[in-house]
């Protein structure tokens, strides 16, 4: 039996903190239950990876992001057939199965096709609640694109006032950016301590607390994030053995066991460009300007903080981005983790290739799917990657430098 | 002297190979398991040593490879078929520079550097398309041996066709096929076309070069190593001992790892022993050995990604 | 129900030893369509030599503005779905797969950018790599490179970011310029098929884009845009698209003269062929020969028992195959939403005289560019009007967007007309997801389901 040296981690020295925060990642819909029973409030659904959550937190309405469930699909299978992306699966199964019926309405802004057949269950299971397509357009640089991004949050206001039954104040939009942004600020300033290196974080650790703030009362988290802080300074401050960047992986968490088989492998994340990690708090929205326009705009600034496939854009290149990014966290390689089935990331995957080979820079790609994690074939995979990230050329009259050592001396 | 042993426990069979200090092969084994198995392991182990007359206390350094690499109590360290397969093609056929292999219960496409390192690789997906249970799937239906296939395959006249997208599936249209009273012939040899081609989609992901090999049970199948020939356009390299590279490989990095370890006066005395014994594995054909040129394999240090407790 | 005639049984083919008989019997009309598209290709494929600008584009038939600006127009999924229906797309999908790109992506655009890849890689290098065999290139690497892209793509966000990576492929040098069209997401109890406000206000997003296209390819031509040209291009196809639809409108018949197999060889020509007399008179073509075929009594498939819808995108590696094994079972596959809710089907909105709203209005009603409520209603309207027993769905692979809705569909035509169907997993244009086995033991099951439906009755 093999085993890595474990390290102290968020669990062992924030424990009460992160529990909660753990507690809502892993159990959203549980969560959003015992919200309604103990608010009185309403929760509207959301789906990734665009919608300005501040907006419908401004009608008084508890947004959430709809989650991937970790149950098996079953009649989900029905109506959506296998070849789509696991997120999109689980939302028609969720819908199928009643899981979501703890949501009173659901909006999206996001033009995704698989996302769209998706909400296409949904509206046929749940036909009384108010289901909202504010398109948001895709291309990023066209003259139109500001002025279309600008109507669709006028639409939006209409939609989310039509369901709450009260008018938006822009005042409380102004408010409910500050607090979003706050929240997006604390965890920047957790992510920014792992990428630095001044600690040692799991990534699945991070993700729950990036899964949580999806789904928790926005205060409560700030709440939570504030509280577990100052705890970061007894984690480990060890050098990790072979430092990587996780990218990819749109929508849905990678799920934290494969984080975890990745990590016990021999290499450690020290910076990733996921929805559910730097992605989706790259992007502040602005407070200096009128919120309506600063909704739209954090829109548009999105695309340029953290380069998406799902975009189009002239000029912006996520691999640029990657790039930029490893030469500031000192990461060796990079692991693509690919929802199977993720068309924006399977047309987008050759450009990245292309651009880290061409900098020698080792580039692993691993297929997630919703059934379960094949760890003996991740963990082969990653160690071989983690044996040739390390490989070195003994050259003949050179000095022999083994790859520990470089290591070592790093 | 001392030697180091590699150890390759794949899902069906366990492999051993024994190599002197000047990294030639002195023994080899190759023994059949009906799962991935500790006796196995043993009695590959014994056959080897007992090939080369050699003892366990003859072996300085053992590494383990496959799929049951941790299962492997003797090793010293563990490291992936990938690497290990690279480097035992790289030893049996210097200068490759594509290695694809074709395991039980995985395949796998590997691109060499110029350097004799390993570059790139992409392993199959979790399901079993284009792996050597496809082949077994087939024998299953046709009722025959799985290595008769080979010759059945090269008896075909008519063209079937077989959609290979999964080998649970190709198994009933295998059935479907025979219920149509098409030859066995035909059968196997749509299967082969099958596997091949997505095989080439393996190959695609790494990126054809030349030359290649195949390594792992089915490059012994003559009729698929021509079928895939034929839709990679490139003629594959005959290794004799095809599933014996990745114990090769592992035994390989056994001896660099020991290497590592000993006085330099010691390590520099090894080396040019093995330069004057004219050692086949690290000379390198077309290669005048000039410091510099970089067609053949080098001496490679990895570092351990699993640590055993 | 449609009006029921006596028809004499076609003649059955015989065809080779230990081959089942072919009961199909296909329009000899649409030859000439083959005849028109083959030329067009081989046209295409000259353009550089003959000094024209060459526009790559996917999505929806801009090609009459095009036309009106005196480019040269290469439609990528035509041109994969052309190298799939001539069994000639292995070479692009192994440049694609070499490439990076996974064979779960969307065939049509693997396809199209394999194809990208080899004519962005010098000659030289076309002989290395895989895609190395002199026959394969033949048709995969004849593509001129074009001057610069267009994207306008309804309903599949794939389709946008296909061109993007195209774009890339080609080192980000080429000018691009995307039409985006919205979703007609038809949530408001005033949506519906071409109604509501919804409706009324999308396509004005869209015209005010096309007004921006026409500017773009101004300056990229260095010639004023001819008004007058797009103008009777938009007449030609008004008037073809018409002589398709009345054509279509004779084969509620039964049994039917002709099949969903003949509008798919007719889907080329009124979706990209040069707007021109000959388009007309192709169409004039097709309906005089089902006119022909009522007045004579001959019917597309023998003894035509059952008529069956078809649902999903075309499976191009398959057409031949596939209209013989409906007729094999004495299926007429009558219509289907690829070839029915599609390619300037409502020619009442176009407008010769001012012909983009027309335009964008049917840039936004392609099939896969509707919320649920439209495509229910859609293709209840044709069961109706076409009396269908049954519906094929073809689950495509790697076409979510066609799939999308399907298995919704299912249900509610059973729900709602008692229609039965089935699914079948196949793709556009990779042919290793076809699996015949689901093909026909689903359409057998239904077909028994049928007779048994019909002997309650």
């Amino acid at each position: 039996m093999l085993k890595t040296k474990t390290a102290p981690s968020l669990r062992d020295v924030a424990p009460k903190a992160f529990a909660s925060l753990k507690l809502a990642a892993d159990e959203p819909i549980a969560y959003l239950e015992n919200w309604k029973r103990e608010t009185g409030g309403r929760v509207i659904g959301t789906f990734p990876m665009n919608f300005p959550v501040e907006l419908a937190h401004a009608a008084g309405l508890h947004p959430a992001i709809v989650q991937e469930s970790q149950t098996p699909i079953t009649e989900g299978r029905g109506l959506l057939p296998e070849f789509y992306c696991s997120y999109s699966r689980s939302v028609a199964d969720q819908a199928a199965t009643g899981e979501l019926d703890v949501f009173d309405a659901f909006v999206l802004a996001d033009h995704c096709v698989q996302l769209l057949g998706a909400i296409d269950v949904v509206r046929w299971a749940k036909p009384e609640t108010p289901n909202h397509f504010a398109q948001f357009i895709s291309s990023m640089d066209d003259p139109w694109s500001a002025g279309q991004v600008r109507d669709k949050i006028d639409a939006l206001r209409t939609e989310l006032e039509e369901v709450s039954g009260a008018k938006i104040h822009p005042d409380s939009v102004s408010r409910s950016i500050a607090l979003y942004n706050t929240d997006r600020e604390l965890l920047r300033e957790i992510f920014s301590a792992r990428r630095d290196r001044s600690v040692r974080i799991p990534a699945s650790e991070l993700q729950a607390l990036i899964k949580s703030s999806m789904v928790m009362d926005i205060e409560d988290h700030i709440r939570l994030l504030r509280a577990l802080i100052p705890s970061l300074g007894e984690l480990e401050t060890e050098k990790p053995p072979v430092p990587v960047h996780l990218s990819g992986h749109f929508c849905a968490p990678v799920k934290p066991e494969l984080l975890d088989t990745i990590e016990d492998a021999g290499v450690i994340a020290v910076d990733d460009d996921l929805y559910h990690g730097w992605r989706l708090i790259a992007t502040d929205v602005p407070e200096d300007e009128d919120p309506f326009d600063a909704l739209a705009q954090w829109y548009l600034d999105r695309n340029k903080s953290a380069p998406c496939a799902t975009r189009v854009q002239r000029n912006v290149d996520w691999d640029d981005y990657l790039i930029d990014g490893l030469q500031t966290t000192g990461a060796v390689g990079v692991i693509v983790l690919m929802a199977k089935f993720c068309e924006p990331l399977m047309l987008y995957y050759p450009e990245l290739r292309k651009a880290l080979e061409e900098r020698e820079v080792p580039v692993l790609m691993i297929e997630t799917e919703h059934e379960g994690v094949p760890a003996e074939s991740i963990r082969t995979r990653v160690e071989a990657f983690v044996e040739r990230v390390s490989q070195t050329r003994a050259m003949p009259n050179s000095n022999h430098i083994t790859a520990q050592q470089e290591v070592d001396n790093a | 002297m001392w030697h180091t042993l590699g150890v390759d426990l794949g899902s069906t069979t366990a492999k051993a190979v024994v190599v002197a200090p000047d990294g030639r092969p002195v023994s080899s084994s190759i023994v059949q398991m009906g799962a991935v198995s500790k006796k196995g392991v043993e009695r590959a182990i014994a056959a080897a040593l007992e090939d080369g007359g050699l003892t366990r206390g003859d072996i300085v350094r053992t590494v383990s490879t496959g799929y049951g690499r941790r299962l492997v109590e003797l090793a010293d360290r563990s490291f992936t078929e990938i690497s290990c397969h690279a480097r035992g093609a790289v030893a049996m056929m210097p200068g490759v520079r594509l290695v694809i292999d074709i395991g039980g219960q995985d395949s796998k496409a590997i691109a060499i550097g110029q350097d004799g390192l390993l570059d790139r690789f992409a392993i199959n997906d979790r399901c079993a398309s284009g792996t050597g249970r496809f082949f077994d799937v087939l024998s299953r239906a046709l009722e025959v041996e799985v290595t008769d296939i080979s010759d059945l395959a090269a008896a075909t006249s008519h063209e079937a066709e077989v959609s290979g997208m999964c080998a649970t599936f190709a198994e009933t249209e295998v059935i479907s096929l025979l219920a149509q009273d098409v030859a066995p012939a035909d059968i196997s040899a749509a299967v082969m076309r099958s596997v091949a081609s997505r095989t080439v989609g393996l190959v695609a992901q790494v990126r054809k070069n030349t030359p290649v090999v195949m390594t792992g049970g089915v490059a012994q199948n003559a009729s698929f190593v021509a079928e895939l020939s034929r839709q990679l356009d490139l003629s594959i390299g005959h290794l004799d001992e095809p599933q014996i590279a990745g114990a090769l490989g592992a035994a390989l990095i056994a001896r660099d790892d020991y290497l590592s370890t000993v006085p330099d006066d010691e390590r520099m005395q090894t080396e040019w022993d093995r330069q004057r014994s004219g050692s086949p594995i690290e000379s390198c054909q077309d290669c005048d050995g000039a410091a510099g040129d970089d067609r053949g394999p080098v001496p490679v240090t990895l570092m351990p990604t699993v640590t055993r407790v | 129900m449609p009006e029921t005639i006596e028809l004499s049984p076609t003649v059955v083919k015989p065809r080779g030893k230990d081959q089942k008989p072919d009961k199909s019997n296909r329009l000899t009309s649409t030859r000439a369509g083959g005849k028109m598209v083959s030329d067009y290709w081989e046209n295409i494929f000259t353009a550089k030599e003959r000094g024209k600008q060459v526009v790559w584009y996917n999505g929806s038939a801009l090609n009459p503005i095009f036309q009106a600006a005196g480019l040269e127009w290469c439609h990528g999924e035509a041109f994969s779905a052309r190298l799939a229906a001539m069994h000639m797309e292995g070479p692009a999908q192994q440049a694609g797969e070499e490439y990076g790109y996974v064979n779960e992506l969307c065939s049509y655009a693997r396809t199209h950018l394999g194809c990208a890849v080899l004519t962005q890689q010098g000659a030289s290098e076309k002989q290395s790599g895989i895609v190395g065999f002199a026959d394969q290139q033949e048709l995969a690497t004849k593509l001129p490179s074009p001057d610069f892209f267009v994207n306008a793509y309804a309903g599949c966000s794939t389709g946008q970011q296909w061109d993007a990576m195209t774009y890339r492929v080609f080192g980000k040098e080429l000018p691009m310029f995307n039409v985006s069209l919205p979703m007609i997401w038809g949530n408001k109890p005033d949506s519906g098929y071409l109604r509501g406000k919804e409706w009324e206000k999308t396509p004005l997003f869209v015209v005010e884009q096309l007004k921006e296209l026409i500017k773009f390819i101004e300056y990229q031509t260095k010639k004023p845009f001819d008004w007058d040209a797009l103008s009777e291009n938009m007449s030609y196809i008004k008037r073809a698209s018409e002589l398709r639809l009345e054509a279509m409108a004779l084969c509620a018949a039964a049994p039917t003269p002709a099949t969903y197999w003949d509008w798919v060889a007719s889907i080329a020509p009124i979706n990209f062929m040069p707007a021109n007399q000959a388009l007309v008179d192709y169409f004039q073509g097709v309906k005089d020969e089902i006119e022909q075929r009522l007045r004579d009594g001959v019917s597309a498939v023998a003894n035509e028992r059952y008529r069956v819808y078809f649902d999903g995108i075309m499976n191009w590696n398959k057409l031949g195959f596939l209209t013989r094994k409906f007729a094999e079972y004495d299926v007429s596959v009558v219509a289907g939403r690829y070839t029915h809710d599609s390619f300037w089907q409502e020619p009442q909105l176009i407008d010769p005289e001012n012909p983009l709203l027309g335009m964008a209005q049917h840039y936004l009603i392609c099939p896969i560019n509707h919320g649920l409520k439209i495509m229910e209603e859609l293709l209840l309207k044709r069961c109706d009007d076409f009396g269908i027993d049954g519906i094929a769905f073809h689950s495509t692979r790697t076409c979510r967007a066609m799939t999308n809705p399907q298995q919704i569909l299912a249900r509610i035509a059973e729900e709602k007309r008692g229609i039965k169907s089935f699914s079948f997993e196949g793709d556009v244009a990779d042919a290793a997801f076809y699996k015949d086995e689901t093909l026909e033991s689903g359409l057998v099951a239904m077909l028994e389901t049928i007779d048994q439906q019909r002997a309650r009755m």
